[in-house]
């Protein structure tokens, strides 16, 4: 039953339904039948409106706000206009360190992740299923791996002193003094993205699979005797077929990425000691609760948010502009 | 018409059930209430800390009928921790505070004075000064002297033996001494220098002469960038950029990692507290008898002044018995716990009385920090945004910039003492 | 299987061992370390040297991480749980009914995962304070019940949509009320999505860390594994026996979870992500 669901899933484009075709027309059933799906979205609504939307509303007015530990325990306001937001930009820190780092870096690892997932899921396709199997458990392992979890490995495979790679290095001669991996921004954000790739690659991989999966072969066994190589198969047949699932694992990995925090402030001088690492999400943490400016903080978040919405917009013009087609 | 509620109802149990099973552990703060004493009190300063407090605890209840509960932080996330704890409101009855965030929390509304209970006790002279300065602000006393300590150089006697080499005196000799190790002893790193770690920076500005911050007029005036204190800083950080006396990792180290490699017999002399040589043998009993301790030399001789450190114990606002509170307190700070305390961990009292005795102590691994402690104690800015300062890592990140190499010295000293100054009377 | 061993077959075979090596390494090298005894003292290796279980004996005795484990556990449970309920009623009215607002919903659910979280650590931190539920698990389920909505219903909604609607006519048809099409009809069929989507809320609620840090702040034994860690790794850095072994124990329950329901995962990723 599942694995007919899923083809169907897979294959079904059509969105929506039609509401449930009652036999008798009273008004009543009308009422229960035009609130019901708000009866449904009841719960949700009022959890995402309380929790999310309600809070990103307060992070606008903290960042208007001169606002600190007093402010927190009294729960008064201290209104400044626009003063945050004219310190952060006039901050060279976030012009030449914090944008940079934070907008280089998701636009690398978005798309080694995305390369890199979509390499794999087409070799994962070309596999028997018996490897298939091994390949996809294997993808599964290194997608557990808790985020936390996964950069305290990484920090020890790279750690200055007692590391993996700087033993290796040494023992074959390649190094002769250790090297500490964490100080040099390039390094740090390489293990980073290498963090970031080896736990984001897997939601690529198996997305990206599913989608190839339902490609018409006929249609590629059609190309391949037009005498069309792998590359332009790719982009002539694979890649319109499935942009759907490119765009939506493109955004998600976007999101994701744009916002990384644990991978990085839990690394070595991560958490704002080597000042040539912070990013968006982690300046705004340590600016709020290291110095208990939190208007401050809630002006960085605001513009982390900001940069966020733009990219989504872009996203959902995109994805709604193909349902309407 | 009955079932259509269904699913709400099924939220309504999943909620009830969510309920009842977090329920046995959902009560912290508020069974505060008569005759529980909630305290936080930091980990790891005690090498058996938890076997002290069950005593304490003990001594506690037999003398006021109240149970203690005890809970114990991380330096490393305390401070996060208070913040989101007084934001909160649910901060303890008293708490370990470090010497430079009494001030802070005080300033946020966060602690109680306890200038009468202290007077009333008669012990307004019996509390040590330093630490009676860090815990005074705006005229009221918020933290009680608990205990002090202050960080100078520990070393390995058996290294030094082995290659005929005197314990430095000067900074010149240190370099000297440090030469020799590093060619005769290339397992291990002479002298590490921590680029987490600001405490041990500061020895450095003051052994040169120079200032971290001083008062002018209504002003602070951060004194990183002057020539003294780049001459100190500088010196410091040329031990690991200039003579490679310190290794490539060591750039990210906090001051536990240095106690670490110092425990696994790799490091030669370090910038060590005066709690540390209990610590460290307890951790590798093979050093005993070769762990010698000095001043951290002066420049040219005598003593290049260490941060007076150390911890208060704090009242807070949020607590509903304050009179138990200050009976805690006053059982912690003097007579039998006070001394026993010092003794486990290698602190000073935080009481003159207790603290005589301990400065004429004749332990070696005592003498020199009691030395250091009376001749070369440093004092930090008392004022509350000196902890913000902290928090942004000014200190830290200026050495970790300069060993590095991301920044001259004299470009990080400047940016460090900009932002310090910004900090200071800002906002 | 073809058995023709060309140079293509060994390449990819050598492209499969390098993907093999790159993706499990870090998990080996984490749990090889962790029964090292040797780990700590900078003496491991590929193999571990001498084999132990004082490692795991030491995190759970002086870490307390059975009880980090138990909190987990509750806070993913409850969370999967009432996120799959919640999602699932939401998914429904905006796959099954046309509405007005229908659109203004679907973006809104699509905006709000875009919120970056550390932009939320205040506001949420006074709203679970003003609704007394600091240092509780109960606060943390709710929390992290808002995180992992919007990305829940986004996906549920795919699966929803692709169950036939002849089906649930035809339940009509015999007579059925909504209430029973739903239970009857609806849910066996969705029920493979309702799987996929828990791996998401479990992910959240499992690896969530600011605002455990955040929420939890003094009550150390209301600690999740996450912050469990950090807290374990501050006291103990060097000592990367035990801090492997704790990062061990609480990858173990992950992955086992993980490998459980790998095969209903890929249907159900695409059919969300397709349909967004």
């Amino acid at each position: 039953m599942s694995s007919l669901l899923e083809r169907e899933a897979t294959a079904t484009g059509t969105t929506g339904g039609r509401p449930p075709q009652r036999r008798r027309r009273q008004s009543r059933a009308q009422l229960i039948v035009r609130t019901r799906p708000w009866l449904l979205l009841a719960p949700a609504l009022i959890l995402l409106g309380g929790l999310l939307i309600w809070p990103l509303v307060r992070v606008f007015l903290f960042s208007l706000q001169d606002y600190g530990l007093r402010e927190i325990v009294t729960g008064e306001s201290n209104y400044i206009g626009f003063g945050n937001y004219a310190e952060i930009f006039a901050n060279p820190l976030l012009w030449t360190v914090v944008l940079p780092n934070t907008i280089g870096f998701a636009v690398v690892s978005v798309s080694a992740t995305v390369i890199f997932g979509t390499l794999v899921a087409m070799l994962m396709a070309s596999l028997g299923s018996v490897w298939r199997t091994i390949v996809g458990s294997a993808i599964m392992v290194a997608w557990a791996m808790p985020a936390v979890t996964g950069t305290y490995v990484w920090i020890w495979i790279f750690d200055a002193d007692q590391g993996l790679v700087n033993e290796t290095l040494k023992n074959l001669g390649l190094m002769n003094e250790s090297f500490n991996w964490f100080t040099n921004p390039f390094t740090f954000y390489a293990i980073v993205a290498l963090n970031i790739v080896h736990h984001g690659f897997p939601f690529v991989a198996i997305t990206v699979l599913a989608g190839l999966l339902g490609v018409s072969k006929e249609m590629i066994e059609a190309a391949e005797m037009d005498g069309a190589g792998p590359i332009r198969r790719f982009f002539a047949i694979i890649f319109p077929t499935l942009k759907p699932v490119f765009s939506v694992v493109i955004i998600l990995s976007t999101i994701w990425d744009f916002k990384v925090f644990a991978q990085i402030y839990l690394m070595p001088g991560g958490a704002g000691s080597n000042r040539e690492v912070l990013n968006l999400g982690v300046w705004s943490y340590v600016e709020s609760f290291g110095q208990n400016r939190y208007g401050f903080g809630a002006a960085i978040a605001v513009l982390l948010t900001v940069l966020l919405l733009v990219i989504t917009a872009i996203y959902v013009r995109t994805l709604f502009k193909e349902e309407k087609e | 018409m009955k079932k259509r509620y269904l699913p709400i109802a099924m939220f309504a149990i999943a909620a009830l059930g969510l309920t009842a099973c977090s329920d046995g552990a959902a009560d912290t703060a508020d069974t505060a209430e008569g005759d529980t004493l909630n305290v936080w009190i930091m980990q790891g300063t005690n090498p058996d800390t938890e076997a002290f407090f069950d005593t304490v605890g003990d001594a506690f209840t037999e003398k006021t009928g109240a149970t203690l509960n005890v809970d114990f932080v991380q330096w490393a996330d305390a401070h996060d921790r208070f913040v989101t704890a007084i934001a909160g409101g649910t901060t303890p009855d008293v708490a370990e505070t470090g010497t430079t965030w009494t001030a802070e929390f005080a300033d946020a509304g966060a602690l109680a004075p306890i200038g009468d209970y202290v007077t009333e006790a008669g012990l307004d002279d019996d509390l040590v000064e330093g630490l009676v300065d860090s815990g005074t602000y705006d005229g009221d006393l918020y933290g009680m002297p608990w205990y002090a300590g202050v960080r100078s150089i520990i070393y390995r006697t058996d290294v030094f033996d082995e290659l005929g080499l005197a314990a430095p005196t000067t900074w010149q000799e240190l370099v000297d001494a440090a030469t020799v190790i590093k060619a005769q002893r290339p397992d291990l790193t002479p002298f590490p220098v921590a680029g987490d770690a600001e405490m041990l920076t500061y020895p450095w500005v003051w052994g040169a002469g120079g200032e971290v911050a001083t008062l002018e007029g209504d002003q602070w005036v951060s004194g990183l960038d002057s020539a003294k204190s780049r001459d100190g800083i500088a010196f410091y950080t040329g031990l690991a950029t200039e003579h490679d006396f310190s290794t490539a990792g060591a750039t990210t180290w906090k001051e536990t990692d240095i106690l670490d490699n110092f425990a696994q017999g790799t490091v030669a002399m370090a910038i060590s507290g005066s709690w540390t040589p209990a610590a460290l043998l307890e951790k590798a009993p093979d050093l005993e008898g070769k762990l010698g301790a000095i001043p951290i030399p002066g420049q040219t001789g005598g003593i290049s002044p260490s941060v007076l450190g150390g911890s208060h114990l704090s009242m807070f606002n949020t607590s509903k018995n304050k009179d138990l509170a200050w009976e805690f307190m006053q059982l912690m700070t003097t007579g039998d716990f006070a001394q026993q305390w010092a003794d486990q961990t290698g602190y000073f009292p935080g009481n003159t009385k207790l603290l005589q005795t301990a400065i004429e102590s004749d332990d070696a691994l005592v003498q020199p920090f009691a030395e250091q402690m009376v001749d070369g104690g440093g004092a930090l800015p008392v004022t509350p945004k000196f902890g913000a300062v902290q928090a942004k890592k000014t200190t830290n990140a200026m050495i970790q910039a300069i060993l590095s190499g991301q920044k001259t010295v004299d470009e990080a000293t400047a940016d460090a003492a900009a932002e310090m100054n910004d900090i200071m009377n800002g906002n | 299987m073809r058995r023709n061993f060309g140079p293509r077959t060994v390449i990819k075979g050598l492209v499969v061992a390098a993907l093999l090596i790159f993706t499990l390494f870090p998990a080996y090298w984490m749990i090889s370390s962790s029964f090292d005894a040797r780990a700590s003292s900078g003496g491991q290796s590929l193999l571990p040297q001498e084999f132990t279980w004082d490692n795991y004996i030491f995190v759970f005795e002086e870490g307390g991480f059975g009880t980090f484990l138990r909190n987990s556990f509750v806070v993913a449970f409850f969370t999967v749980l009432i996120s799959g309920i919640l999602a699932l009623l939401a998914s429904v009215a905006v796959a099954r009914f046309k509405f007005k607002f229908r659109t203004s919903v679907l973006i809104l659910i699509l905006t709000v995962q875009m919120v970056p979280l550390e932009a939320l650590v205040i506001p949420l931190f006074v709203q679970v304070r003003d609704l007394q539920l600091l240092n509780s698990l109960i606060g943390l389920v709710v929390v992290y019940l808002a995180f992992s909505l919007p990305f829940a219903i986004w996906m549920l909604r795919g699966f929803v949509a692709a169950v036939p609607v002849e089906l649930e006519e035809a339940a009509y048809l015999d007579g059925a009320s909504w209430g029973r099409m739903f239970r009857s009809v609806m849910l066996p069929l969705v029920a493979p999505g309702l799987v996929a989507t828990s791996i998401f809320s479990f992910i959240v609620a499992w690896n969530e860390f600011i605002f455990a840090m955040t929420l939890l702040g003094g009550a150390s034994e209301k600690f999740t594994v996450a912050i469990g860690l950090k807290q374990f790794f501050g006291l103990h850095s060097n000592d990367w026996g035990p801090v492997m072994a704790a990062s061990t124990i609480i990858t173990i329950p992950v992955m086992i979870f993980f490998i459980i329901v790998q095969r209903r995962l890929s249907g159900g990723l695409v059919s969300g992500a397709v349909k967004g």
